[in-house]
C-alpha cells in the first residue's frame, strides 16, 4: 500500500483518477483506520487530503452557508456561527462519538461514509444539503438526497471528490433540533436520530416541517408523509399536536417488521414531539 | 492486513514533546504505532485498537486524538504531546498532582489518556464545570473507578491553576 | 497512618507514563507468536493447513495439536486440551500457533492457517445442555480428571452439582397462604480491562521464565508447569504492573504458550491477544438462571424456599464448580427463607469458558434473591423495605452451611445509617406523588411528566477470600523497609497504599519509607493472587505478623544500645527513643546497622490463612467452598428516573452502605465502592455480551456498551466499621463487594418506577418500552399489582403470583 498525501484539491484529483478505485481517501480515518486496520479494507493507496487548507473553511455565499468538506465535528459543534445559523447541524455533530473523534473526524467524511447511522446527514438534509463534488472532468452539485444510494453506497464516483456542503440557514420564524438515541451518553452509533427543521407564521400555522431521520437500516432520509402531517397545523395555546405526524413517522422511517425495528417505532413519536416543543418554544420565544 | 508485506513507506517529520523526529513509517501505520514502536513512547497505551477507550489519547497540535486508529502519515508536520511531555523531567502539572491527591488512580491504564483529554479540556476550558468534566471524558473508558475521582481531580486542579495564574 | 490517606506508590510513575505494564515489555531478540483460533463453535477438524501460513514474510514456523504436548489440564476438572485435539469446542479456541520475527507478520500467519472445520450445530445455552438427549459437549466427560479425585457431581453436560435438600419443602408449601413464584435470568458480563493480556517467556538453564500482568502470579505457575509437564519450580513468574483484570487474569492464557515456544527456539518470545481474542476467549461473568420459590404466611413470614440455579460454564470447567458452592451463602444468610432446598447446576455449552469477574455469582444471586424479597412484598402488599426489616437474619442464625451468622445485625444497622441520610418514606411518598400527578393515560406534556421515578434497595453479606499469603519483612541499613511478597496490585490500592501502611504502622515509619516488591516466584512465600477481596486482610495480616516481629527485634537491640529495657521504647517517624526522654533517639537505620554487623540484617517472615469457620460438612454434596470466612456487610440504595421516551434509565441517587472491618485508606475504599458501583450499574442497564448459536454477538469494543463518565453518578457512601479480632488492625476485605448489590438495587427501582418486574438483566431501553407498551396504563397495573393477593376464598387453596420469566 501506498500513502499519497496531497496538498490540493487539483493534486487529489489527479491521485483519484490515477487510482480510481483502488485508491482510498483518507481524511479523518475515523472509519477507513479502523476498516483496514481489521483487514476489511485493502486499498492501493491511501490518498490523504487532510492537508488541503481549501477545503477546511466555512463561510457565506449569497444567503447560504458553505463548509469545507475536510471541516472537522469538533469545529461543527463549537464554531458560533453553525450553532447561530445551523443549531441541528451542531447538536449532530456534537453527538458523534466523542471529543477524540470529533477532533478529527470530518463532514464530508461522515457524508461519504453514508452509514444508515451518520449522525449528521439528518440535520443536513433537513437543511436541504447541495454537494460540490469535483473531478478531473468537471464539477456537479447533486443535492444529499440524491448523493445517498443506500447505507454505505453514494452516487461518488471513484474519480471524484467532495469539495463543500451547502446548507441553507434557518430563515424567519423558523427553528431546528436534533435528537440522537444510543445506548450511552456518548461513543454510541444512534439507534435512532432525529431532526426536525420547523417554520410557523405569526398566525400559529405551520408553513413548512422537515423531518429526517437516521439509525435505521436505510440511508438517512426525509419523511414527506410524517412532514406532511404536520404541514398546515395550528398551534393550540403554543402547542404543536404531533400526535399524527408522530405516528406517520414511525411507520414511514421504520417499515420493517424485524424486532429490532420495535424500539425506533416506539421511540420516534415522543421525539418528534420533544423536538417539536422545543422548535416552537424558540420560535415564539424569538418572534413573539 | 497492517504491517504486511508490500507496504510502502511513508516519510513523516513529528515534533514530539519538543523534539523533532524525521521518520521513515510503514504507510498504514498509527500514530501510536509510532510512537510506541520507534520513539520507545510507551505511555500512550495499546488498548482496544479501535479508537474507542481513549488510553492511547495523545494531543496533536493541541487538540485529542485516538492516536490508535489515527495514521501517523496524516499528521506529518504536527506537534504531539504524549503523557511523557507533561511534567518532562520536572515536577507533576497541577493536573496529575490533583490526580495524586484525589486518588483519581487505580490501575493507571487509562490514567495517560484521561490525563492528555484534560489537559486539553483545561487549555479550551480554564473553568469548566462537572458537566463539562464529563462530556470531555467520554471518550475515555476507566473501568476502575466510576470516573468520580477524576472529575473532582479535574475541577480541583482547574481552580489550583485559575488561583495560580491570578495570584 | 491506619485511616488516612497516603499517596500510592505506583501514582508518579502512573502519571508521568513510566510505569511499565505488561503489554508495555519487550525483550532483546524476542520473537512474536501469535494463536490461530476456531471460527466456529463446534465442530470435527477435517484438517489444518499450515502452508499458507508459513509463507507469510517473518513466519518461523507453525505449531499444532501434534507438536505439544498431549493430555487436558484445568484448575478443577481436567478437561482443556493444550490446542485443540479432532474437535473444538468453542470459537476461539487455540488451534495452532503460528511464531514469527515480528508481531504484524505472527498475526498476519495466524490468520493464513487454513483451519477446515466441520461444524455440528452448537450446545448454545444451558437450557439446550440439559434437554433430554441433548448432545455432549465432551462426548468423554468421564474421562476427565478431578483435581483432589473429588466428586463434583459431574453428569454429562453436567460439569457440576451442589445440592442442598433438608427434605421438608412440601409441608411448608401445603401451609402457605401464598406461593411467590420468581426467575431471575442475566447475561455475561466482560471484565473489559484495558490491558490486552500478553505474556513474554524466556527459557534458561532448564526454567523457564514468564514476564506478565497477572493477579495470581502463583496460580500462572503452578498452571504453566502443569501445562508443560515439569515441576512448578522449573517455572519462574514475574509479575508487572497490571493494567485491569477484575478476575480475567487469574488463570492462565497465553503464558504456557509462549514458554513452550521460548524453549523451542531458544528466544524470549511476545505474546498478546488482539482486541478480538481478548473478547472471544475473556473468561466471563457467568450467564445464569435463578428460580425461586417461596412459600409465605400471611404475616409475612417465608416458611421454605426452593432455590434452582443453572449457570453457563462455557466449552470447559475453569472455577465454575467451586463458585457453584456460593448460592448456599446467599439465600438465608441475609433473610430468614424457612428451610430452603438449593440446587446448582454448572453446565457444559459450547460457548467460551465463563470464569471469574469480580463478584463471581454475587451479582446475580443477589440479584435474583433481591428481586424475589420485591415480589413476595409487593404479593402481601407490604412497604419493601419493612418487610426486609422484618425478615432480616439475626446474630445466631445458621448460614445453610450450618456456619451461624456472628455479626448479620450489622445489616440492620446498615439499614438504619442510610435511611438517617435518605429516609425511604421520603422517597416512595414523593415518587407516589409524581405518579398520581402524572396522566399516564396520555402523551406526557408537561416538562418532567414524562419521567417515571422509583427507587429499590439491596442487600448483601460477602466473604473476605482466605486463601495464603506470606511476606517477609526486612529493616534495611538506611532505616527504611522492604516488604518482600507476591501480592499484586490490581489497581486497588491494596498492596500500594492498604500494606504499605500496615507495615509503616507496626514499624513506626512513614508509608513513603516502606517498599514493596513486585511479584516473583522465585522471591516469596506463595501469595493466592489479587482476589475477593484478600491483600489487604490476609496479606496485610502476614505483614503485621512479620512486622510486629521485626519491631521486636529492632526494641532487643535497642534497649541494648540505648540501656533501657524494651517495653520502655517508643518507636515513631522511623525514630527510637526511651519513653519521656525524646532527646536520647536512635534512628531506625542506626539500630539496623547496629543489628546487621552483629547478630545479622533484622528481618521476618509470616504467613496466614484465613481458618475455614465453623460448618457443617454434610450440608450438602458438591460443595467445594466449606465456609463463607471474614464476612462484610452491604446495602445499597437506589433511586432512577426512567424517560418513557426512549426509555433510559437514570440513576440519580446511589447510596452504598458498607461495612469494611476497618478502613485502612479511606480514599481508597471510596475508589472501590464507586468503580464496583460503575460496574454493577454497566451490568443492570447498558452492556452486552450476547450469544447467537454460541457466538458472541458483540464483535467490538463499543459494542459491549461499558458505562462512561456522564452515565454514573457520584456515590454517596456510609462506610461502618466493626474491627475484625483476625484482621490486621481490624480490616476486612472490602474491594470486591461493591459491585455485589448493584443490578438488584437499580431492578427493583426501575421495576418501581414502571410497576411492571424486571426480572432478566440488562434493562436495556427496548425492554423499558417495551412494558410500558404492554401495560399502557403503567401506574394503574403497578399499583394493582402490589395489592395483596391474598386468596380470599378460604386459606385451603394457594394462590401463586406468577412472574414474568
Amino acid at each position: 500500500m501506498q500513502f499519497c498525501r496531497v496538498r490540493s484539491v487539483a493534486e487529489a484529483v489527479d491521485e483519484l483518477s490515477r487510482w480510481g478505485t483502488e485508491g482510498r481517501i483518507l481524511a479523518g480515518g475515523t472509519d477507513v483506520m479502523p476498516q483496514y486496520l481489521r483487514g476489511e479494507q485493502s486499498p492501493a493507496a491511501l490518498i490523504d487530503i487532510s492537508g488541503i487548507e481549501g477545503l477546511q473553511g466555512i463561510s457565506e455565499v449569497g444567503g447560504v452557508t458553505s463548509i469545507g468538506a475536510l471541516v472537522t465535528l469538533r469545529r461543527l459543534a463549537t464554531a458560533s456561527l453553525v450553532q447561530l445559523r445551523h443549531p441541528a447541524l451542531a447538536q449532530a455533530a456534537a453527538a458523534v462519538g466523542a471529543w477524540q473523534t470529533q477532533t478529527v473526524a470530518t463532514l464530508g467524511g461522515n457524508i461519504c461514509s453514508a452509514a444508515a447511522t451518520a449522525d449528521t446527514l439528518p440535520a443536513l438534509l433537513v437543511a436541504d444539503a447541495q454537494l460540490m463534488l469535483v473531478s478531473k472532468s468537471g464539477r456537479r452539485r447533486v443535492s444529499l438526497e440524491e448523493f445517498l444510494e443506500g447505507p454505505g453506497a453514494t452516487a461518488l464516483r471513484p474519480t471524484e471528490l467532495l469539495r463543500a456542503i451547502e446548507v441553507e440557514p434557518l430563515g424567519e420564524r423558523t427553528s431546528e433540533g436534533n435528537l440522537k438515541v444510543g445506548r450511552r451518553s456518548a461513543m454510541d452509533l444512534a439507534v435512532v436520530g432525529l431532526a426536525l427543521r420547523l417554520s410557523v407564521t405569526p398566525s400559529g400555522v405551520v408553513s413548512d416541517a422537515r423531518i429526517a431521520v437516521c439509525g435505521g437500516t436505510r440511508s438517512p432520509h426525509r419523511v414527506p408523509s410524517a412532514e406532511a402531517a404536520i404541514a398546515g397545523s395550528q398551534l393550540i395555546d403554543g402547542r404543536l399536536d404531533c400526535a399524527e405526524a408522530g405516528a406517520e413517522l414511525a411507520s414511514a422511517a421504520v417499515p420493517e417488521r424485524a424486532d429490532s425495528a420495535q424500539y425506533r417505532r416506539r421511540v420516534l413519536p415522543g421525539l418528534l414531539s420533544r423536538l417539536a416543543e422545543r422548535c416552537v418554544t424558540a420560535i415564539l420565544g424569538a418572534g413573539g | 492486513m497492517p504491517g504486511a508485506a508490500g507496504e510502502q513507506s511513508v516519510s513523516i517529520r513529528l515534533i514530539v514533546n519538543d523534539r523533532r523526529h524525521q521518520l521513515e513509517t510503514p504507510a498504514g501505520e498509527t500514530l501510536l504505532g509510532t510512537l510506541r514502536e520507534r520513539l520507545a513512547l510507551t505511555g500512550p497505551k495499546e488498548a482496544c485498537g479501535e479508537g474507542e477507550c481513549g488510553a492511547c489519547t495523545v494531543l496533536v497540535d493541541g487538540a485529542p486524538v485516538a492516536s490508535c486508529i489515527l495514521a501517523a502519515g496524516s499528521v506529518n508536520g504536527r506537534t504531539i504531546l504524549t503523557v511523557e511531555g507533561l511534567a518532562g523531567t520536572g515536577e507533576l502539572t497541577a493536573l496529575q498532582q490533583a490526580f495524586v491527591s484525589h486518588a483519581a488512580v487505580q490501575c493507571g491504564y487509562c490514567t495517560p489518556g484521561l490525563l492528555m483529554v484534560l489537559t486539553a479540556l483545561l487549555d479550551d476550558t480554564p473553568d469548566p464545570s462537572e458537566a463539562d468534566v464529563r462530556r470531555a471524558l467520554a471518550g475515555t473508558i476507566c473501568r476502575c473507578t466510576g470516573y468520580q475521582q477524576i472529575i473532582e481531580a479535574a475541577l480541583d486542579a482547574a481552580q489550583l491553576m485559575i488561583r495560580s495564574a491570578t495570584s | 497512618m491506619l485511616g488516612s490517606n497516603p499517596a500510592r506508590s505506583d501514582a508518579d510513575a502512573k502519571l508521568r507514563g513510566e510505569a511499565v505494564f505488561g503489554a508495555d515489555l519487550a525483550s532483546p531478540g524476542m520473537l512474536w507468536a501469535a494463536v490461530s483460533r476456531s471460527p466456529v463453535a463446534a465442530g470435527h477438524i477435517r484438517s489444518i493447513d499450515v502452508a499458507s501460513a508459513l509463507k507469510v514474510e517473518g513466519v518461523l514456523d507453525v505449531l499444532t495439536a501434534a507438536d505439544v504436548p498431549d493430555g487436558r489440564t484445568g484448575v478443577i476438572v481436567n478437561d482443556i486440551p493444550f490446542l485443540a485435539v479432532e474437535h473444538v469446542a468453542y470459537e476461539g479456541e487455540p488451534v495452532a500457533m503460528v511464531v514469527a520475527d515480528n508481531r504484524a507478520s505472527a498475526e498476519a500467519g495466524a490468520q493464513a492457517v487454513g483451519i477446515d472445520i466441520e461444524p455440528t450445530e452448537p450446545v448454545s445455552t444451558p437450557e439446550q445442555a440439559l434437554a433430554p438427549g441433548a448432545r455432549l459437549v465432551h462426548p468423554d466427560w468421564n474421562r476427565f480428571v478431578v483435581a483432589g479425585g473429588v466428586d463434583i457431581g459431574r453428569d454429562g453436560n453436567v460439569v457440576a452439582e451442589v445440592v442442598h435438600d433438608p427434605g421438608d419443602l412440601d409441608e411448608a408449601f401445603a401451609a402457605a397462604d401464598v406461593v411467590v413464584e420468581g426467575t431471575y435470568r442475566t447475561p455475561r458480563q466482560y471484565q473489559a480491562h484495558l490491558e490486552p493480556k500478553m505474556a513474554l517467556a524466556t527459557y534458561e538453564s532448564g526454567r523457564y521464565t514468564i514476564e506478565v500482568s497477572h493477579q495470581y502470579p502463583f496460580r500462572l505457575r503452578d498452571r504453566v508447569a502443569q501445562i508443560l509437564g515439569v515441576a512448578p519450580s522449573a517455572v519462574r513468574v514475574v509479575g508487572h504492573h497490571i493494567g485491569g483484570g477484575f478476575g480475567a487474569k487469574l488463570d492462565v492464557s497465553l503464558e504456557a504458550f509462549a514458554a513452550l515456544l521460548a524453549r523451542r527456539f531458544r528466544r524470549p518470545v511476545r505474546m498478546q491477544h488482539t482486541a478480538l481474542e481478548e473478547r472471544l476467549v475473556a473468561p466471563c461473568r457467568a450467564n445464569a438462571m435463578v428460580a425461586v420459590r417461596s412459600a409465605v404466611r400471611r404475616d409475612g413470614t417465608i416458611l421454605a424456599t426452593d432455590v434452582e440455579i443453572v449457570s453457563d460454564s462455557g466449552a470447559y470447567a475453569n472455577n465454575g464448580p467451586a463458585l457453584s458452592s456460593i448460592p448456599m451463602f446467599v439465600f438465608g444468610s441475609i433473610y430468614r427463607v424457612g428451610t430452603a432446598r438449593i440446587r446448582t447446576r454448572n453446565v457444559y455449552t459450547n460457548t467460551a469458558p465463563t470464569g471469574a469477574y469480580r463478584g463471581v455469582n454475587g451479582p446475580w444471586l443477589v440479584f435474583a434473591n433481591e428481586r424475589h424479597m420485591d415480589a413476595i412484598a409487593d404479593a402481601l402488599g407490604r412497604d419493601r423495605r419493612d418487610f426486609r426489616l422484618a425478615s432480616l437474619a439475626r446474630d445466631g442464625d445458621l448460614m445453610r452451611n450450618g456456619q451461624p451468622l456472628e455479626e448479620v445485625s450489622i445489616l440492620r444497622e446498615a439499614f438504619d445509617r442510610v435511611d438517617e441520610l435518605v429516609p425511604w418514606r421520603d422517597i416512595v411518598s414523593r415518587n407516589q406523588r409524581q405518579r398520581d400527578a402524572a396522566a399516564p393515560s396520555s402523551p406526557p406534556a408537561e416538562a418532567g411528566a414524562d419521567v417515571l421515578r422509583g427507587a429499590g434497595q439491596a442487600a448483601a453479606i460477602w466473604l473476605t477470600n482466605p486463601m495464603p499469603g506470606h511476606a517477609t519483612v526486612k529493616l534495611n541499613e538506611d532505616g527504611t523497609a522492604t516488604v518482600i511478597t507476591s501480592a499484586t496490585e490490581n489497581g486497588s490500592g491494596a498492596v500500594a497504599t492498604g500494606l504499605r501502611q500496615i507495615a509503616a504502622a507496626t514499624l513506626g515509619l512513614a508509608a513513603e519509607a516502606v517498599t514493596i516488591t513486585m511479584p516473583d516466584t522465585d522471591a516469596t512465600g506463595y501469595d493466592a493472587g489479587s482476589q475477593g477481596s484478600r491483600t489487604t486482610h490476609v496479606v496485610g495480616r502476614a505483614i503485621a505478623d512479620a512486622s510486629a516481629e521485626v519491631r521486636s527485634q529492632v526494641l532487643d537491640r535497642a534497649s541494648q544500645m540505648l540501656e533501657a529495657v524494651p517495653e520502655d521504647l517508643v518507636i515513631d517517624a522511623g525514630v527510637v527513643t526511651v519513653a519521656g526522654v525524646p532527646a536520647a533517639g536512635l534512628t531506625l537505620g542506626a539500630v539496623a546497622q547496629a543489628a546487621t554487623w552483629s547478630d545479622g540484617p533484622i528481618t521476618a517472615g509470616a504467613s496466614y490463612v484465613t481458618p475455614t469457620p465453623p460448618h457443617d460438612p454434610a450440608c450438602a454434596t458438591g460443595m467445594l467452598i466449606k465456609g463463607w470466612p471474614t464476612p462484610t456487610y452491604h446495602l445499597h440504595q437506589a433511586e432512577v428516573s426512567v424517560d418513557v421516551v426512549t426509555g433510559r434509565v437514570t440513576v440519580d441517587r446511589y447510596v452504598v452502605c458498607q461495612e469494611v472491618g476497618r478502613a485502612i485508606h479511606p480514599d481508597a475504599i471510596t475508589g472501590q465502592i464507586q468503580g464496583g458501583v460503575a460496574q454493577g450499574l454497566g451490568f443492570a442497564l447498558s452492556e452486552r455480551v450476547d450469544l447467537d448459536h454460541g457466538r458472541y454477538v458483540q464483535r467490538t469494543f463499543k459494542a459491549h456498551g461499558l458505562p462512561l463518565a456522564e452515565d454514573v453518578p457520584k456515590v454517596e457512601m456510609i462506610v461502618m466499621e466493626h474491627a475484625d479480632p483476625a484482621g490486621p488492625y481490624g480490616a476486612k476485605g472490602a474491594a470486591e463487594p461493591p459491585i455485589v448489590p448493584v443490578a438488584a438495587a437499580v431492578a427493583n427501582a426501575v421495576s418501581d418506577a414502571i410497576g411492571v418486574p424486571f426480572d432478566t438483566l440488562p434493562i436495556t431501553p427496548e425492554a423499558v418500552l417495551e412494558a410500558l407498551e404492554a401495560e399502557p396504563n403503567g401506574e394503574a397495573v403497578a399499583r394493582a399489582a402490589r395489592e395483596p393477593v391474598l386468596n380470599r376464598d378460604g386459606e385451603q387453596e394457594r394462590d401463586t403470583t406468577g412472574r414474568a420469566s
